[in-house]
Parts: C-alpha cells; sequence; structure tokens
C-alpha cells in the first residue's frame, strides 16, 4: 500500500473531479458527481449497470462533452486543454479494438506516434517481450487470445508512461489465472508511481486490488472509503444486514446501498 | 489542486499524430484485398469493356470511355470503400481508441481522407496509363496535370458522399447492403450522361448528377470537348457536393457504433 503522507499535507491528487454532469437528452447519467484519486493510489469505481460508470469515465477521458462540473487531470483542466489531458491519461476501454489489418508491432508504432513517443523496433520487441507477446509481434489483434488482448490493450494504455491510468472493467471475461496476472499488472502500475481508477463489477477485485472505492447508483456516488472502511461503516445497516450471509462483505455494502433489483 | 506527476513529454503538435495514422491508414488500406480490387481492377474492367468491339461507340470518344473508368473508381474507391471501412471500424470500437489519443480528432479522419485521395491519384495514373499504352488515349502534359486534379476533386465529391453515408447510416451492415444500392445508380448516372440512350429527362439529371459532372470535368480536362460554360458549371456542381455532403456526413457523424 501507498506510504501515508504526513497528517497535515493533503494529498497529492492525480485526477479530481467536481459537481460532473452528464445527460443523454432528458436523462441525467451523471448527476453531480465529485471524486479524487490521490497519486499512486488504485480507486474503484463500482456500480451496478447504468449507475453511470462508463458515462463518468467517458467524461474524464473525453469521450464526451460533460454537461457540467470540472475535471482536472493532475494540474492539467481538462476541459480547457483537452488534448494536453489525455497526453496524460492511459486509457483501457471496456471494447476496444484496432486497426483489424495492423499487426501488433505495427499498432505499438501507431500509438507511441499519437502521444509523440519515438521507439525502435527493437525497443517495441523489448516492449512486446514484457507482456510475453514477442512471439505475436507479426499477429493481428484479433488472432490474440481473451488474455493476450487484454494485455496488449494493456500495453498500449501505457505506451507513453502515463501518471493516470484508467480501466474501464478490465478484468470483465478473464479466466482466474489471466485475472490474477492483470492484478499482479495494475499493482505493478501502481509501484511504478503511477495512479490507476478502474470500474468493475467484481467486488472481490475491489477488494483485492482497490485502496479506496466509491459506490455509484443513478449517476450518484453514494460513499467513498476504503473497502474496510466501508464494511465498517456500514456494517449496522439495516438494508446491509439484510443483504448479509453471516460476516458482512463489500458486496452485501454494495447490495444493501445499491439494492436488489436487476439493472439493465 | 496540488501539482501531479509532470511525466509524459508529449509532442502537442499534430504533425506527429497525422504522421503515426498516415503510417498505419496506409498500411491497412495496402492490406485490405477487397479495397484494393475495388481501387484497380474494377476501374480497368470497365475501360476494356467499353472500349471493346461494338460498344465502344454507345460510349463516345476513348477520352469518354477513360472518364468513365476513371469516375467508377472514384465511386468505388469514395462512395463504397472508404464508407464501408470507416463504418466497420466504427463498429469495432478503432476511433474511441484513437479519440482517447491526444491526437487532434480532425487528424483521424483528416489521414483517412488523404489515403483515399493518394489512392484516387494512384488509379487515375494506372487507368490513364493503361488507357495510353492498350488504346492510345494520349494527352498533352497540361491534360494529363488537369485530369490529375480533376480526378482529386472528384475523389472528394465521392468521399464526401461516402461521408454523407456513413454519417447517416449507423450501423456497418446496413451500410454494406445500402452501399451496394447506391453503387449502381451512381455509375449508371455517370454513364448514361453522355449518351442519349435512356431520353433527354434522364441525360439532364444524369449529367448534373455527381457522377455526370466528375464525368463532364474529366472529358473536358482530357481535351474531348472544350473547357465550355457546361465544365464551369460542372466544377461549381461539384464543389457545392463536396460542401453539402461532407458538411451532412460530418455533421451527422457518430464516433462510436450502437
Amino acid at each position: 500500500m501507498t506510504a501515508t503522507p504526513p497528517a497535515t499535507a493533503a494529498p497529492r491528487l492525480a485526477l479530481r473531479v467536481d459537481g460532473l454532469r452528464v445527460r443523454y437528452g432528458p436523462t441525467i447519467a451523471v448527476d453531480d458527481v465529485a471524486l479524487d484519486v490521490r497519486e499512486g493510489e488504485i480507486f474503484g469505481l463500482l456500480g451496478p449497470n447504468g449507475a453511470g460508470k462508463t458515462s463518468a469515465l467517458s467524461a474524464i477521458e473525453g469521450l464526451l462533452r460533460p454537461d457540467g462540473g470540472e475535471i482536472a487531470i493532475g494540474n492539467v483542466d481538462a476541459r480547457v486543454h483537452p488534448l494536453r489531458a489525455k497526453a496524460q491519461l492511459g486509457v483501457h476501454l471496456q471494447t476496444t479494438s484496432f486497426h483489424a489489418n495492423l499487426t501488433l508491432l505495427e499498432i505499438v508504432r501507431l500509438y507511441a506516434g499519437l502521444y509523440g513517443v519515438s521507439l525502435s523496433a527493437e525497443q517495441i520487441r523489448g516492449r512486446l517481450e514484457e507482456i510475453n507477446l514477442q512471439g505475436e509481434a507479426r499477429k493481428r489483434f484479433r488472432e490474440l487470445s481473451g488474455g493476450q488482448q487484454q494485455r496488449f490493450s494493456l500495453l498500449i494504455a501505457t505506451i507513453h508512461d502515463p501518471p493516470l491510468v484508467l480501466l474501464d472493467e478490465p478484468t470483465a471475461g478473464l479466466d482466474p489465472q489471466a485475472r490474477r496476472q492483470l492484478w499482479d499488472r495494475i499493482e505493478r502500475f501502481r509501484k511504478e508511481g503511477r495512479s490507476i481508477l478502474l470500474t468493475t463489477h467484481s467486488m472481490e477485485e475491489a477488494q483485492a486490488v482497490c485502496d479506496r472505492v466509491a459506490i455509484m447508483d443513478r449517476g450518484r456516488v453514494l460513499t467513498v472509503d476504503t473497502p474496510a472502511g466501508l464494511i465498517e461503516a456500514h456494517r449496522s445497516d439495516p438494508r446491509v444486514r439484510e443483504a448479509a450471509h453471516g460476516e458482512v462483505t463489500l458486496e452485501d455494502v454494495f447490495i444493501g446501498l445499491t439494492g436488489r433489483e436487476l439493472r439493465d | 489542486m496540488s501539482a501531479a506527476v509532470d511525466r509524459p513529454r508529449i509532442d502537442a503538435s499534430w504533425l506527429t499524430p497525422l504522421k503515426a495514422l498516415l503510417r498505419a491508414d496506409t498500411a491497412a488500406q495496402l492490406r485490405s484485398y477487397r479495397a484494393l480490387a475495388l481501387t484497380l481492377v474494377l476501374p480497368l474492367i470497365v475501360l476494356v469493356v467499353t472500349s471493346s468491339g461494338k460498344r465502344a461507340a454507345q460510349f463516345g470518344s476513348p477520352d469518354i470511355r477513360v472518364g468513365l473508368a476513371l469516375t467508377v473508381g472514384m465511386v468505388s474507391i469514395g462512395a463504397i470503400a472508404y464508407s464501408t471501412a470507416t463504418a466497420q471500424d466504427r463498429d469495432r470500437g478503432v476511433f474511441q481508441r484513437l479519440r482517447v489519443t491526444p491526437a487532434p480528432t480532425w487528424t483521424i479522419m483528416g489521414s483517412r481522407w488523404i489515403v483515399q485521395a493518394v489512392a484516387v491519384l494512384l488509379m487515375s495514373v494506372v487507368v490513364l496509363v493503361v488507357a495510353g499504352v492498350v488504346q492510345g488515349v494520349q494527352l498533352s502534359a497540361d491534360g494529363y496535370v488537369l485530369t490529375l486534379m480533376v480526378a482529386l476533386l472528384g475523389g472528394a465529391v465521392f468521399l464526401s458522399i461516402g461521408q454523407a453515408i456513413v454519417g447517416l447510416i449507423p450501423s456497418a451492415e446496413t451500410l454494406n447492403a445500402a452501399g451496394r444500392l447506391l453503387y449502381l445508380p451512381l455509375i449508371f448516372l455517370s454513364l448514361f450522361g453522355h449518351t442519349n440512350a435512356l431520353g433527354t429527362p434522364i441525360e439532364l439529371i444524369s449529367r448534373w448528377s455527381p457522377g455526370g459532372c466528375v464525368e463532364t470535368l474529366l472529358s473536358a480536362a482530357m481535351g474531348a470537348s472544350a473547357w465550355s460554360g457546361e465544365a464551369w458549371g460542372a466544377l461549381l456542381a461539384s464543389a457545392a457536393y463536396v460542401l453539402v455532403f461532407a458538411g451532412v456526413g460530418i455533421r451527422w457523424f457518430r464516433w462510436a457504433g450502437r
């Protein structure tokens, strides 16, 4: 875990979101959301389907224009300097793909170029070797397995050594081995000094890798704390107690706060 | 707000991302065999078919037949191959992945337009060379330059039509079907603009259709007809087509598939 800063010093922020609002016509997808991601922190954004996680993330990534609020990536105001803000971000989208006719080598070269990073062919091979894809350099992205695709996608997200990495459901559809590998990789990102904001449906994942989590529902942030802090704070909430089968878990807190009904 | 890690030293100019995109889009284009076939083979087939036997006279002078082959190539590249590839990439999420990088948005589409424009130029050179070697169609140096310039304008006309198609039709599957349906009218309108086969009203529509205007311009550029008032009219109409179709295509374009 991160070294605790002195009590008097405010934590340095990799991301600050304040009063974020996103609407799709009459539907409010993100409603006055505020959250901070500290430097070197792994922050989880949890919520049922349609809670507004991906919309909030899309606004931070610059994929959609929010209707209101402030987004600062490090010390860059993302609404005033969107390209500079994007340069500070590494992004792993929920569903991602690359040019179908390009090899992995060419895709790495493309994205390095988009970030203004100059990599020789040898350096690109070295990067592929780091994620055990050196033998696949001439393959197309679609020819990789699910785990390989995730590893490659993460490599592309961090090709420019960004201080903040956004991961939208990074372990969705992965087998347990690939999921554990990815958790290790996320932990390594933190050790390299990066901050990570990830969305997930997996409470196990949130508990295993996140320093703090926010639970979102119906476009609003309901609560923010460490996983243990959330359990402690909501242990005696009747809704949480009703959801719990024995020892209260993060999932019980999640179900207690967001309800049992199915979401589309 | 506290100062954050200030690590990446990013080249903020648009030139570096544009170069990277151009290299990638060119490689992708060269590996797309369907696009290559549409780009080069189809215009040559049209050139040969319209120039052989009794049909040749029906299609007018050699210059007009060359113009028709060029127009078919432009329709194939701009309206069909470009819109289909763009819609497929949109459905796969390729554009969203590119949009989270610091590359200015216009460079993502601009690179594709430049690659397609180069494809139109290459196709035009190949058709002109084959027409010269096989059919003896020779132009003056000015004629070649003017023809290639008109080919670029024609390419822009059909690329803007392709942009409008991909802007208005949200899914690649629907677009593929619509593209096939649009292909024939676009070609046939070009085809009959310089014949009287379907009667005067159709000929009039045909002459002022996007393909008809490009045909008129090509014909004038290659010297088959003097650069007349009709050619100027076709030039203005072509520019208007580019503005209107590109405007529609850009206004309604969605970066993400449904």
